[in-house]
């Protein structure tokens, strides 16, 4: 456990090493915080269901692959991949102590989108239970997509095609969820779609918790792919070896 | 300290080692000398456990790599080829990361002063590793691998790019290091190696081709004396002339001689007086010499002949057996 945690420091400080994660914090902020505004003057609703919907593709397509992009990637270009993997420590502990940090980051960025709630209090009575559910569905969609976005820049010396690749396959498990999608999919081949909709798609799930149904699947769903890909990105570095 | 049996290493098609096996006492200092691409580095990487070997058992320090790798990393200090170092961290800051990932506690004070003092790293402590020069990125990278006290050491490289000076400096601080410490080091270079280790082990291709004391290595390698020989005649009669000199091992024509003449240097097996064999050789057959005087092979010549004659070796024994599997 000491370990996670000498690993985590590290990384969660080198966020903070270059301005990039700055940059990307701040546009995360003004891109979720504009696209809702538009919506929210538009209708006058107290509520925050614009930004939820939106928040599973500007996650999976930008701001989660900018973060998690250099967590191996940067090891294997700066060839310090060779450094950590001979320290005396176990390779599922470092796994964690990077996903953590990268974690707590977004959580910053996440953070600063709780000015919107705040405005809402002021202008008007909103509901909170969806607004709570939605920030506790963000948290686990975030979870999820970083572990997919390590999972990948472990492939890979070079940070764009991280960020891409991992863009790619968040992008596909934000839209796979979006109804019309895997309605397209069955047409092709009858049922695929809806088994994707169902188990794999990211979106329907988010949905049900941010809607303020705490539904117990959605949230195994969620914990169980990160932990699944955590532990797959463990095994592959591992797997290098041979 | 330091065994390993029958190791091989395929990457791919390509075989990284093949059937590599020495054993390494405590407290001795090994020279790893060997062309690029001979199988130094991926020797070293499975050592230190970065790297699992196809087939065979490596053990550290009564520690088998893969049954037990993390006791294994805890004896081993590390500087691998390519200087592994976080640009954006301070030279401090990055000592103190490997100190606690090391699991030093209150050793650290202590190990960290004395790392500092030992590689000369007091003026750049507060410096972004990033802009340091490249002799201050190697030795901030020794300091990392010294930093825990290891038992055993293995440096790949440790003075490629440095200047003579600093390579001094190196070459000192392992020499010092020497009492206590099992250590192995890689270079490109013999005579690097030659003054601070107590045994060397050449690799070609994957294979220990040589395995003794510097001086039992120059023996075998200056045991074959060359002489170059021109004179005015033509290769027919040339050749013809030299098969009845004995001890004669190879020839290699100087195509640079005009028409009319022949030159060529001549390897012998042994250092039994080849000029006198040739002088009377000449005498006998009456030639006009160009040119008569024997060569001093300098050690990085002999050595590269060492290497490439057994790796032609290996290569026709490969042939045979290829040729022994198509029947």
């Amino acid at each position: 456990m000491r370990d996670v945690g000498i690993i985590f420091r590290r990384e969660f400080r080198a966020y903070f090493y270059s301005p990039i994660a700055y940059v990307f914090t701040v546009i995360f902020v003004v891109l979720n915080s504009g696209l809702y505004m538009f919506h929210f003057f538009f209708f006058g609703n107290a509520d925050m269901r614009a930004f939820f919907s939106s928040l599973p593709l500007t996650l999976g397509l930008i701001f989660i692959p900018a973060v998690s992009m250099r967590l191996w990637s940067e090891e294997h270009k700066l060839g310090t991949v060779e450094l950590l993997l001979t320290l005396p420590m176990k390779i599922e502990h470092i796994v964690v102590g990077k996903f953590l940090a990268s974690f707590l980051f977004y959580l910053v960025a996440l953070a600063g989108t709780l000015a919107i709630p705040i405005l809402l209090i002021i202008l008007g009575k909103p509901d909170f239970g969806p607004i709570i559910g939605g920030y506790f569905g963000a948290i686990l969609l975030g979870a999820f997509f970083l572990a997919v976005g390590i999972f990948i820049s472990g492939f890979f010396s070079d940070q764009i095609v991280s960020l891409i690749i991992t863009s790619i396959s968040c992008g596909f498990l934000a839209l796979i969820g979006w109804q019309y999608v895997p309605m397209v999919i069955d047409g092709w081949i009858p049922g695929l779609g809806e088994f994707l909709y169902q188990y794999v798609g990211v979106t329907r799930h988010f949905n049900d918790i941010e809607r303020g149904v705490v539904d117990f699947k959605s949230i195994i769903y969620f914990l169980s792919f990160t932990a699944l890909f955590l532990y797959l990105n463990a095994k592959s570095l591992e797997r290098r070896k041979y | 300290m330091i065994e390993l049996e029958k190791v091989c290493k395929n990457y791919g098609l390509t075989k990284a080692l093949i059937d590599v096996s020495f054993k390494i006492e405590k407290g001795q200092i090994v020279g790893f000398v060997g062309p690029n691409g001979a199988g130094k580095t991926t020797a070293m990487k499975i050592i230190t456990t970065y790297t699992a070997p196809t087939s065979g058992t490596v053990n550290v320090g009564g520690y088998d790599v893969l049954e037990n790798p993390l006791e294994v990393r805890k004896l081993v200090g590390y500087l691998p080829e390519t200087v592994p170092l976080y640009s954006d961290m301070l030279v401090t800051e990055y000592l103190q990361f490997i100190g606690e990932a090391r699991h030093l506690n209150g050793k650290f004070k202590q190990r960290y002063d004395w790392v500092v003092q030992a590689a000369g790293l007091e003026p750049v402590l507060h410096r972004k590793i990033g802009v340091l020069s490249k002799g201050f990125k190697q030795r901030t990278c020794l300091a990392q691998a010294l930093i825990h006290d290891p038992d055993v050491l293995i440096l790949d490289e440790p003075t490629s790019g440095l200047d003579p000076l600093q390579i001094i400096g190196i070459r000192n601080l392992v020499k010092e290091l020497a009492h206590e410490k099992t250590i192995i080091l890689s270079t490109h270079i013999l005579p690097e190696v030659a003054t601070i280790s107590d045994r060397i082990l050449v690799i070609n291709d994957g294979r220990i081709v040589a395995d003794g004391s510097f001086d039992d290595l120059r023996k075998q390698v200056t045991r074959r004396s060359s002489v170059y020989l021109a004179v005015k005649s033509t290769k027919k009669d040339f050749e013809s002339a030299l098969k009845s000199v004995s001890d004669l091992e190879d020839i290699e024509y100087d195509n640079n001689r005009k028409r009319g003449e022949i030159g060529a240097h001549l390897f012998f097996k042994s250092s039994a007086d080849p000029v006198s064999k040739l002088n009377d050789l000449i005498r006998e057959q009456n030639w006009n010499i160009l040119e008569f005087h024997p060569e001093k092979l300098s050690l990085e010549d002999s050595f590269i002949r060492l290497t490439q004659s057994t790796g032609s070796n290996n290569e026709q024994a490969e042939e045979t057996s290829e040729e022994g599997g198509a029947e």
